[in-house]
């Protein structure tokens, strides 16, 4: 699928702007705070309703302005439409095809967008719970019954973890009811756990051999699921429930003690290895962005997996932080296949005879034009 | 401009309702002041009688002008069947059916560490000391499908299966005479864990 072209008005700093784009790789090029990240941002929005770097929309409309509308068109393989996002201040609405869709979760979809900005570092630097919050995502984009057993399983472990604290200060003594809340967690939990396992098997698959093209074979990924619980079979949802009723039973005095949850998919982290070497403890700055990188392109053969198409990839200032050789088999990777947005601030350092093509526009200050050729 | 004082007190009044902001707490007063004065009258008495003249039933728990209610004083309703809700509403709910005979109880609430509850805050002993007679055979759980209406029910049948009282929970899943392609994923996922054999 690609994006065929994009309106804006009065988003952020952009009071007008139509583009048209390329099917291939379109470069934003413009000096700093020109507005390069927020056409990103917008084109991220169109997709997802709600932009990656906040979580207020009012940030979004322009200054003294009553709403924001960015619309856009799609192609895809058997069809076309359009796609509007209007933002106010009473809230958003989204339209597909011309009609308004109630329910936000009945849009997203539509328009795949992968985005790799530098703050996605922390997948690989950042602590457990940035990683655990990037598997539910991804998950969550293909599966609503895991958004489900993820809900109840925060719901119950907030429940459990309130039950536990009260149980150790003696407010309660009644251990039939924290069996109960631990088979719950147990239920939803086991359901995470499986999926999670078969996501981060599907990852290795598709993110090892991008690394090793993009390394030119130099470097090994591996990506491992450190689960707290140890289960005798990761595919039977039944038997990873009986592991994890067992180790709630072996650890049950220390829970008690600590008034804590601490077993469970809430405590797990994914680790990531480059020639049998932990990247976060052991991996260069530009090994841990390689890593990053190989994950976020191996999320777009997921998707295509999923969906049957390629999602389109906006890579906001990251090429600039690869060698001349990462660039040159980033590229050469996603060229003919994906629809790629790129932002950068000069084009020198980005080897020319790699992009075949490139639809390069000048972002000045709000505005954006077709560079001459 | 401040609304004169005895406005101000009957929209406050109005707000303390669920459901009702400022705006419709306005509106509300506005019209009462222009409704009859009869009217009005029975309105208030109305209020005041639901809260003076309405009693907890001691057996069951659920709202009664009388005590014990008029659903535990039937002889005859089955005795050995007791069907527990979360609220009185959830009653009325069940009594509409008009094919249940068995018997209520009202827990008043749920189990919920985070909001304090726990059993001796809602009618679980007084659920248990209502089976202690032997008449009782089976205990239907009607607690709502949320996480701690479903806490609330493995709870309950984990104290009282013991005894050996059969403890039963109302399905889950598809709504009669609805469309299987206006169900969400979630209630179709139940729906399909809970088939029947035909």
């Amino acid at each position: 699928m690609y994006l065929e072209k994009m309106s804006l008005l009065d988003y952020r700093n952009y009071a007008t702007c139509d583009v048209e784009f390329s099917k291939g790789v379109n470069v934003f090029l413009g000096e700093n705070a020109q507005g390069k990240t927020n056409l990103m941002e917008a084109i991220y929005v169109l997709a997802m309703t709600r932009s990656h770097r906040t979580s207020n929309d009012k940030e979004l409309i322009a200054w003294h302005k009553e709403f924001a509308k960015i619309s856009g068109r799609v192609q895809k393989k058997n069809t076309q439409f359009p796609l509007e996002i209007l933002l106010s201040s009473k809230g958003k609405k989204a339209k597909l095809n011309h009609l308004e869709q109630r329910k936000l979760s009945e849009y997203v979809g539509h328009l795949n967008v992968i985005l790799f900005a530098p703050e996605d570092l922390a997948i690989v630097k950042g602590s457990p719970s940035v990683r655990r919050r990037f598997i539910d995502m991804e998950i969550g984009q293909i599966s609503p019954i895991y958004l489900h057993h993820l809900a109840n399983y925060q719901h119950v472990l907030k429940q459990r973890n309130h039950y536990l604290k009260q149980l150790m200060i003696g407010k309660r003594d009644d251990h039939t009811f924290l069996e109960v809340l631990t088979e719950q967690l147990s239920t939803h939990g086991a359901h995470l756990l499986k999926e999670r396992m078969s996501f981060v098997k599907q990852l290795e698959k598709w993110a090892a051999p991008i690394h090793h093209e993009i390394t030119q074979a130099k470097e090994v990924l591996k990506i491992s699921y450190q689960p707290s619980v140890e289960a005798t079979n990761w595919e039977d949802v039944d038997q990873i429930f009986l592991d994890l009723m067992t180790q709630f039973e072996k650890g049950k005095k220390r829970e008690l003690d600590q008034g804590n949850t601490l077993y469970g998919p809430h405590r797990d982290d994914l680790l990531f290895f480059v020639n049998e070497q932990n990247v976060q403890t052991y991996g260069s700055q530009g090994q841990q962005r390689t890593t990053a990188l190989s994950i976020k392109l191996a999320e777009i053969e997921l998707i295509h997996d999923e969906v049957g198409e390629y999602p389109i990839l906006l890579l906001d200032d990251v090429l600039s932080e690869l060698d001349d050789e990462r660039q040159t088999h980033l590229l050469t990777a996603i060229q003919d296949k994906v629809q790629t947005f790129l932002t950068t601030t000069s084009l020198d350092g980005i080897k020319k005879h790699v992009l075949r093509q490139p639809r390069t526009f000048i972002v000045t200050n709000g505005c954006v034009e077709l560079e001459d050729k | 401009m401040q609304y004169p004082e005895p406005i101000s007190k009957l929209i406050d009044s109005y707000m303390k309702l669920p459901g009702i902001g400022a705006k419709s707490a306005a509106r509300l007063a506005f019209y009462t002041i222009d409704m009859r004065e009869d009217d009005v009258t029975d309105f208030a008495k109305a209020l005041i009688s639901a809260k003076r003249d309405l009693n907890y039933c001691s057996v069951c728990g659920n709202i009664t002008e009388e005590d014990p209610c008029y659903i535990c004083k039937d002889a005859g309703r089955d005795r050995g069947t007791i069907l527990v809700v979360e609220d009185p509403k959830d009653v009325i709910s069940i009594e509409k059916m008009r094919e249940y005979r068995g018997l209520y109880h009202v827990l008043h609430g749920v189990l919920s560490p985070v909001e304090g509850t726990g059993p001796e805050d809602i009618q679980i002993p007084s659920l248990i000391r209502r089976l202690q007679s032997d008449e009782v055979k089976e205990v239907i759980i009607a607690t709502n499908a949320t996480a701690e209406g479903e806490a609330t029910a493995m709870y309950l049948s984990r104290l009282i299966k013991p005894a050996g009282i059969k403890v039963t929970r109302l399905a889950h899943g598809l709504a009669v005479g609805s469309d299987i392609e206006y169900a969400d994923e979630i209630t179709l996922m139940k729906a399909v864990e809970g088939r029947r054999e035909l």
